[in-house]
Order: C-alpha cells, then structure tokens, then sequence
C-alpha cells in the first residue's frame, strides 16, 4: 500500500490524455444528452393538465415554463420533471393560469361560420366544446378564439354543451355564459327555433340561470298572389294551426269564385295575435283586383295590385286598414286596370251570365246584407256593367220557398236593392238599375232540398 | 449517477484504459514525484470541486462538464490503481527470480 502511494505520485501525467479526453465527451455529449433529457421531460409530463408548456435544457438543468390550472397540478409538474432520471435541477418557471372573474364564454352565430369565444377551464374541454360544435352544425366553421382561465363555474361543461346544441336553431346570434349567468340574442332560424330554444333552456344544470333571453323570431309571413294568366290563387308561407288553416282555405275558395286556390302553407306557431282576423280581410281585398300580391310579414300587410274599377281601388286602400285590427298596418299600393273595350248589351248579357254561372251574391242569412266573400264577384259584374253603358239592367232577387212568401218577396227585394246599391257606389248611374224581388215565386229547382233551395236563393241580371 | 455512468459508459472506458496504461508505466517511470505542497494543493482543489459538484454551485452547461470531468476521474484514478498495483506484481516477481539465480 504503501507504494502505491508512492508511485500515485507519478500518476499525474496521465491527466493529459484525460483531460483531452474530457474534451471530447465535453464536445460530443453535451448536445444529445441535453436532446434525451428534454425527450424524457415531456414523456414525463404528458399526464399533466397544462397549456404553453416549454423545456429548455442547459446541461442537466432543465427549465419547465408551464401554465398549470391548479397549484396541486403546477407541484405535480415540476416534481415530475424532477424525477426524471438525469436531471439535476429544475427551474421552476410554472404558474398558474389566471382566474378569469367573471368568467366569460360565448358562442357567436353568424353566416359561415360560428366562433366560440371567452374562456375555458381546461385545454381538453376546449377541444370538446369545439368538436361538440362541429358535430352540431356539420358543415358550418367554427372558429375556435377561447382562451384558457381558471373560475369556471361548477357543471360549467354541461351548460355549454346544452348551448351549443341550441346554435343550429339561430340564423345569427350570440349565447354568452357569464358566470351563472346566460344571455342570448339573435334571430332564430325558423319560426318555433325561438320558443324551441327557451324550451331548452330549462335543462340548464343547477347554478345556471337565463340572465336574457333576446333572441328573436323570424318574421311570420303570409302570402297570397293571384295569377290573371293561370287563374290561381297561390297562398304560401305560414298559419298558426289546422283550424286557422282551413278557415284560410275556405275563406280564400269562396272569395275567389273563378281561380283555383292553390295551397301551398305550413302550420307554424308564433303568429301574431288576431292573425285570421287579419289575413280574412286582405284576401277580400286582394279577391278585389284583377291581379295583385299580398304580404303579411308580422303586423305589416302590402297589397299591391290592379284593382278593376276608380272606386274599388280607393275602396281598398281606405277600407282594409279599417277591417284589420288595432296594431296592425296596412300598406296598399293600387293601381286601376285599364278599362276593357265597350260591348253591345248582347255581349254584357252573355258576360252577367258567365260570371253569375260560376258563383252567386251570397248575402247574410235571412238578411240583405251583402256577404263579404262576395266583394270580389260584385266587382267582377261592376267592371261588365262599365262596358256596356247604354244598357239597362234588371237586377231581379229570388228566394226559396222557406218562410213567408210576402216575407220572402221583400227580403229578394231587398236583396236586388242591396246589389244595386252596390253598383251605384262603384260610380254606375242609379237609373241603369231597376231592382227586382220575386219571392219564391220563380223556383228553378225543387224546394224539398238543401240543394235545390240554395239554387233557387240567387240574383239575375238582365240586360233590356 | 447510474443515468451518467450509463451515457458516458464509453468514455468512462476510455478513461479507465488510460489509468490502467499510466499505472502500468507509473511503477518504472522515472520522472521525478509531485512535491508534498502540490498534492497537497490538488487535494484541495479536488475536494473543491467535489464540493462544487455536490453543491450543484455550477448551472448549466459547466455543471455538467464538470460533473464529466469528475466522473473521468474516477475510473482513471481506478486504473492507475490497477495498473500499478499489476506492474509492482510483475516487477517484484522478477526481482525474486532475479535475486534467487
């Protein structure tokens, strides 16, 4: 022992080769080992919740910059990174992600696309809101501007899962969470996508409440357009239920006596109120010209279109609005069709009876009253009686044999009056007209039957 | 220290086979000794670094060169050992036999 003691004092010049071979590991190894150490840093770290994570090796020294969501997490982090094999200092650069107070999330609708905004409480559950979005509206982009924060609030997930499920009924708009509290605005894609949405919203989890509920129905269209050239009448867009529907229907088949109704409507609830009440009117209006449209786009009514005569045009823009009820609006834009060349008497006797062969003056039940389905048909015989004014015309009332027949002779009196008076206001001269009552006295059916009787309940007019 | 011997097992042979070769030739070399003084100061500045090392007083990049350099040492100190303790077998049996005829 001794000597070797005595001769490790001639050890030191081996030192030279070691240290140029020190040299060489030095230049050779420093790079890789730093690569392996960073490698098995982040393997380390791959359980870890984190977000902008960064490792940075300076020889064994490993610098981890993290932003962590909780401090259990950010401890968890370094002490991982601290166990990992080969390192030998950690550099604690984590912190903790921010607290967001109040905590803020949006889904924002607009044409092409939807963009989540605001915060999230966790990268994973960023990424599920976002793929939540993307399987609820295929083919729309989502743009994903979240940030990440702490201070969500409990069942934070749910809540806006439960929105997102909701953005495919807005055409545009914005729900936002904002603590506990949830606030929309926007336009609902289609009518009921507003009540459907606040129908949802009960589901929110517990600690959610609708601070705001702004979002709006699309506008509750009615439409009717009467086509001279295919004798139709095409009604489309929405009613608010089948009883409504059928009242349209029948309404529309018995003011426009010569068209064929076709019915294009869908049963759609958020009508505005008085909507039949409203609508009933306007078709008589529009069963008035010899062409037109009518719009009813919420409380708005436009009618637009030839009326047949100078009368009946200032009839409808002054009578509709006073027909519809209070609150809504009329907007009438009527011109007056050019008038049709004059005919002999023959002729305008030959039109009466084409006219009055395809529907009858239909008066109120047992009185003289002249029924309002009928409007579009006494403006049709005015229009004939303009083109043959030298013509004298016998407007002659018939009834059925129900009753008394005194009775029945004045009401058909009155009846032909009724007419008459009719066509004196369209602006015909009085003395044109001579009207007629015979009672029951002139049946052209049998009176044993329903149908027989309203055959006979009828006004003729003949031309002398 | 098992993940460095592990990395730089290579070198670490490397410096365990010149500790064997300077043992071997240490036992008949006749360069004059280190002085007392000198072993005396490498002692300290060994132990400095040992400390330093141990400390990790070093960051970065010269930490761990000095860590490496350090761990070198070891099997160079190893094999001079060795090489020594072999060469003096070798040495002294030549001498019996030289002695003995």
């Amino acid at each position: 022992m001794r000597g070797l003691l005595r001769w490790s004092g001639k050890w030191w010049p081996g030192v030279i080769p070691l240290i140029v071979l020190w040299g060489f590991a030095a230049w050779t190894s420093t790079v890789p080992l730093e690569n392996d150490l960073a490698s098995r840093s982040s393997a380390a770290l791959r359980g870890s919740v984190l977000d902008r994570t960064s490792i940075t090796v300076d020889g064994r020294d490993v610098s981890l910059r993290a932003d962590a969501f909780s401090e259990a997490g950010r401890r968890d982090a370094v002490a991982a990174v601290d166990a990992v094999a080969g390192v030998r200092l950690v550099n604690d650069q984590t912190r903790l992600v921010p607290e967001a107070k109040p905590f803020v999330w949006s889904a924002e609708r607009d044409v092409v696309r939807v963009t989540l905004g605001g915060n999230a409480p966790l990268p994973a559950l960023k990424g599920r809101l976002v793929e939540a979005t993307r399987a609820a509206l295929p083919g729309v982009e989502v743009a994903d501007q979240m940030g990440l924060a702490r201070g969500a609030p409990s069942r934070f997930e749910d809540a806006a899962l439960l929105l997102i499920g909701q953005t495919g009924k807005l055409k545009d708009g914005k729900f936002t969470i904002s603590d506990g509290d949830v606030t929309l605005t926007g336009m609902a894609r289609e009518l009921g996508g507003r009540e459907a949405i606040a129908a949802a919203l009960g589901k929110l989890p517990d600690g959610f409440k609708v601070a705001s509920n702004e979002v709006k129905a699309p506008p509750y269209i009615f439409q009717a357009y009467k086509d001279p050239v295919a004798v139709t009448v095409t009604l489309s867009g929405n009613v608010p239920d089948e009883n409504i529907h059928a009242v349209v229907v029948g309404s529309s088949s018995r003011k426009f006596f010569n068209e064929k109704v076709v019915d294009n409507l869908k049963n759609s609830v958020g009508a505005p109120v008085n909507f039949v009440n409203a609508v009933v009117p306007a078709l008589g209006a529009l069963s008035r010209l010899s062409t037109g449209t009518l719009v009813v786009s919420d409380r708005d009514i436009k009618i637009s279109g030839d009326a047949l005569y100078d009368a009946a045009a200032a009839q409808i823009r002054t009578g509709l609005a006073k027909d519809v009820p209070q609150g809504w609006q009329v907007k009438a834009d009527i011109t007056v069709k050019p008038a049709a060349a004059p005919v002999d008497p023959t002729v305008c006797q030959q039109l009466f009876s084409d006219v009055l062969g395809k529907a009858k003056i239909r008066f109120e039940t047992g009185r003289s009253d002249l029924d309002r389905d009928s409007t579009g048909l006494l403006d049709r015989l005015v229009e004939i009686a303009f083109r043959c004014p030298a013509a004298t015309v016998d407007i002659i009332g018939h009834t059925d044999a129900d009753g008394d027949a005194a009775a029945n002779q004045v009401l058909s009196q009155k009846r032909a009056q009724a007419v008459a008076d009719y066509l004196v206001r369209a602006g015909l001269p009085a003395d044109r007209f001579t009207p007629i009552g015979y009672g029951s006295t002139q049946p052209i059916a049998s009176n044993d039957t329903g149908e027989g009787r309203a055959q006979n309940r009828r006004i003729e007019f003949l031309v002398r | 220290m098992a993940y460095l011997v592990a990395f730089h097992w290579g070198w670490l042979a490397g410096a365990f086979a010149i500790g064997l070769a300077m043992g071997w030739v240490a036992v008949v070399h006749r360069a004059p000794g280190v002085s007392r003084l000198l072993t005396w100061l490498m002692a300290a500045l060994a132990v400095g670094l040992v400390a330093a090392a141990v400390a990790c007083w070093i960051p970065g990049r010269a930490g761990y060169w000095l860590e490496l350099l350090l761990i070198l040492f070891v099997p160079y100190l190893v094999g001079c050992g060795i090489g020594t303790w072999l060469r003096a077998m070798v040495v002294m049996r030549s001498m019996r036999q030289r002695s003995a005829s």
